[in-house]
């Protein structure tokens, strides 16, 4: 039975290889419970993009329907994660000389260089996801917010995140099939982030790597705010390949390998050392060199690590990274990931683990994107339960002219 | 995430939230379609039951306002057994059931409240009347009452003089089934000319703050209350002033200007002081000066020197001193 107090959020997550769906009740703008849960094998869906329409929709919606089921309830809104290799960002800065007569920056100062930060042009089809703003800076000391300071010159910049605007319209179609409305979309990488690490994790600065099937996304933290977030095509479903194509097994059988005897380091000295490929002693079924699958596991692995370490060029810095290196997603489950991630990035690695508040069947790490979706959607209902700042009225706006003439 | 930022206030075409979110049926599955199906029914639900609703106050209001005896027949009620008296005063089940007189086979629901309300509130003496159903069968009353604060002597016509009751807000009335050794020791008011209005009486100016003085000495003052006689209001109007007779004090003035509480603590002096002479009498007693309170004895003041001269020489005859030379 869900109180009148209440309000029911959903989060979810269209993946390569799994479509998650929560529904969480949140009680009186604070407490969050999560009273339903959806899971299905993701079908249509190929490096986080919609390619089978159809496809996507019905395991999709089975798995929102199922999440509906068991919550008792239905939803009317969700918050979307959205991810996929067509997502860029880049970084745009404005500056602007404050304007009032005794150096104060005002309200109005603020709006006009957060505008030209953000005003740059995307290019044709290309849709705007997230505009991550960070620390403004006054004179050149950066400072979290510069209204009522002295200063002369204020800067500030974004980090914007934009996508094709074709893939994520796919995406919000696919939702929007089952009548529903997306209420907002959440960028992975941000989701599985901000709910592995602390806010003392990303002022120490941390890099947050979600290994996920089909796709790797990560974000950079450094002084407490958002340096890079990105997207790399390659994940989980490229090791399964590698094996299938090294062994000369089926990527069924390859998927099963990987996930028995696959690791991110080599382990396995001993080359006699074998293990069965089916394990049934079926027709068919036949001894394989651990080694081998261990070897080709963590060749891919270090090169998938080796290539994100490139796309993050200057904007990476081991010493710029005091918290280390998180590893979460399906993939980040391969043991030996962690020692691997170290020896890519110099930094000590760990799993991320989920925070006190969410269930023990909830803590696998192929959970973390829809949990942080929902984190947020949790910190959206928040921020509308509190009262909105006051405007300024004419009294106060009189006051500023004669103040500033 | 703190500093992610909120894409709405973004340009026309660049925020995904300009993405068409609607598709079209034939893109929507099985269990979409099911659920936009849903939704519309309840919607249409929504709709048709606030039309009922809607429909359904109007009808009642506009049957109350035109038949009031369809809605008696709609209702479930029956024939009123009991009428349930709830009061504050003295007035009896007796009383009511006579002023309301209700017919046996009269229906609850038939019943016009206001109506009978109107014959209740017509005696004086029931300040404000309200009548609920209590389905099926019976019918409320609710009264609450005026309380005589003094007495008023009426003569009508060659009639014996007849004794009525005036309330706190200066309304008279004929009382009824009053304890009698209350009424009587209720002061009479003089100095007044009452009005008619109708089959009763023009409310009486100034009783507010009779009923004031008079309540201040009964509560504070009961001994002194207790020799009110009569009250005149003679001098009410043109010199605010409030002339009570006592039994022991033939004139008494009060101001109306001056806080009661005062007055009657003064005049409580004034007796107690004058009980110490011997032969405690007074004439008057003015209290409406604030600083003094001139009083006036029956005796003059010789009459009292004399009274409380002593019976003696106060010196002793002087004696002549006889020596021997």
């Amino acid at each position: 039975m869900i109180s009148n107090s209440s309000r029911i959020i959903g989060a979810v997550e269209i993946g390569t290889g799994k479509i998650a769906v929560l529904v969480g009740e949140i009680a009186r703008g604070r407490s969050l419970n999560i009273i339903g849960v959806g899971v299905a094998p993701s079908r249509g869906v190929m490096k986080g993009e919609v390619v089978d329409y159809k496809a996507a929709c019905e395991a999709t919606h089975h798995a929102l329907e199922m999440a509906e089921k068991r919550a008792g309830t239905r939803l009317e809104e969700v918050w979307l994660a959205q991810t996929g290799g067509h997502l860029e960002g880049f970084y745009n800065e404005a500056s602007v000389n404050v304007k009032s007569a005794d150096n104060t920056v005002t309200a109005l100062d603020i709006a006009t260089v957060c505008g030209l930060a953000k005003e740059k042009e995307l290019p044709a089809g290309r849709t705007c996801i997230h505009e991550i703003r960070r620390p403004f800076r006054l004179d050149g000391r950066a400072v979290p917010d510069a209204e009522h300071l002295s200063g002369r010159r204020l800067e500030v910049g974004y980090w914007i995140v934009h996508g094709h605007e074709g893939k994520v319209s796919d995406n919000i179609h696919v939702v929007g099939g089952y009548h529903l409305e997306v209420r907002e979309l959440v960028l992975a990488s941000l989701a599985s982030g901000s709910l592995l690490t602390t806010a003392d994790e990303r002022l120490h600065g941390a890099l947050v790597v979600n290994l996920g099937k089909g796709i790797t996304d990560y974000v950079l933290y450094r002084d407490g705010h958002v340096l890079v977030t990105g997207t790399l095509p390659v994940g989980g479903d490229h090791l399964t390949n590698d094996l299938s194509i090294g062994l000369r097994v089926t990527t069924a059988q390859a998927e099963l390998l990987k996930l028995r005897h696959g690791r991110g380091a080599v382990q396995t000295r001993d080359k006699a050392d074998k293990v069965w490929l089916n394990g049934d002693a079926s027709f068919g079924d036949r001894q394989l060199p651990k080694v081998s699958i261990e070897t080709i596991t963590a060749a891919r692995t270090l090169e998938l690590l080796e290539v994100l370490k490139q796309k993050l060029g200057p904007a990476f810095a081991a010493e710029h990274c005091g918290a280390g290196l998180v590893l979460t997603g399906g993939t980040s489950k391969l043991p030996g990931v962690e020692e691997a991630a170290t020896r890519v990035f110099g930094l000590p690695a760990r799993r991320g683990e989920s925070p006190a508040w969410v269930k023990d069947e909830l803590k696998d790490p192929m959970f973390s994107t829809v949990l942080g979706v929902f984190q947020f959607g949790l910190r959206t209902a928040q921020e509308q339960a509190m009262p909105a700042r006051r405007k300024p009225g004419l009294l106060s706006n009189l006051t500023r002219i004669f103040a500033t003439s | 995430m703190n500093a992610v930022e909120s894409t709405s206030a973004l340009p026309a075409g660049r925020s995904w939230r300009n993405i068409r979110q609607e598709v079209q049926p034939q893109a929507m599955s099985r269990k979409g379609r099911r659920r936009q199906r849903l939704e519309w029914l309840k919607l249409g639900a929504l709709f048709i039951f606030t039309v009922i609703a809607a429909g359904t106050v109007y009808e009642v209001v506009h049957t109350w306002e035109t038949d009031r005896a369809a809605l008696a027949t709609a209702v479930h009620s029956e024939a009123v057994r009991d009428v349930v008296l709830i009061t504050d005063g003295v007035l009896t089940q007796k009383w009511v059931d006579g002023v309301l007189g209700l017919p046996k086979s009269a229906s609850l629901m038939a019943l016009d409240l206001a109506a009978l309300r109107d014959r209740l509130a017509a005696n004086a003496q029931v300040r404000m009347a309200v009548l609920t159903r209590s389905f099926p069968d019976t019918l409320v009353v609710t009264l609450q009452e005026r309380t005589p604060v003094a007495r008023v002597q009426v003569s009508e016509g060659l009639g014996l003089p007849k004794q009525l009751l005036v309330a706190r807000d200066g309304l008279v009335y004929d009382g009824f089934n009053y304890d009698k050794q209350m009424l009587a020791g209720l002061p009479w008011l003089d100095g007044l000319r009452l009005v008619r209005a109708g089959r009763g009486y023009e409310p009486i100016a100034g009783m507010g703050d009779v009923a004031g003085l008079l309540s201040t000495a009964q509560l504070q003052a009961p001994h002194l209350y207790r020799s009110w006689l009569i009250v005149s209001l003679a001098r009410l109007a043109e010199h605010d002033e409030i002339v009570v007779k006592a039994q022991d004090i033939p004139e008494i003035v009060f101001s109306r200007k001056r806080d009661f509480f005062k007055q009657v603590a003064q005049l409580d002096y004034v007796v107690d002081q004058v009980r110490m002479l011997p032969e405690p009498a007074l004439q008057s007693v003015n209290l409406v000066l604030e600083g003094q309170v001139p009083v006036k004895l029956q005796n003059t003041p010789e009459e009292l020197a004399k009274l409380t001269a002593p019976n003696f020489f106060l010196q002793p005859p002087q004696r002549k001193v006889k020596r021997d030379l």
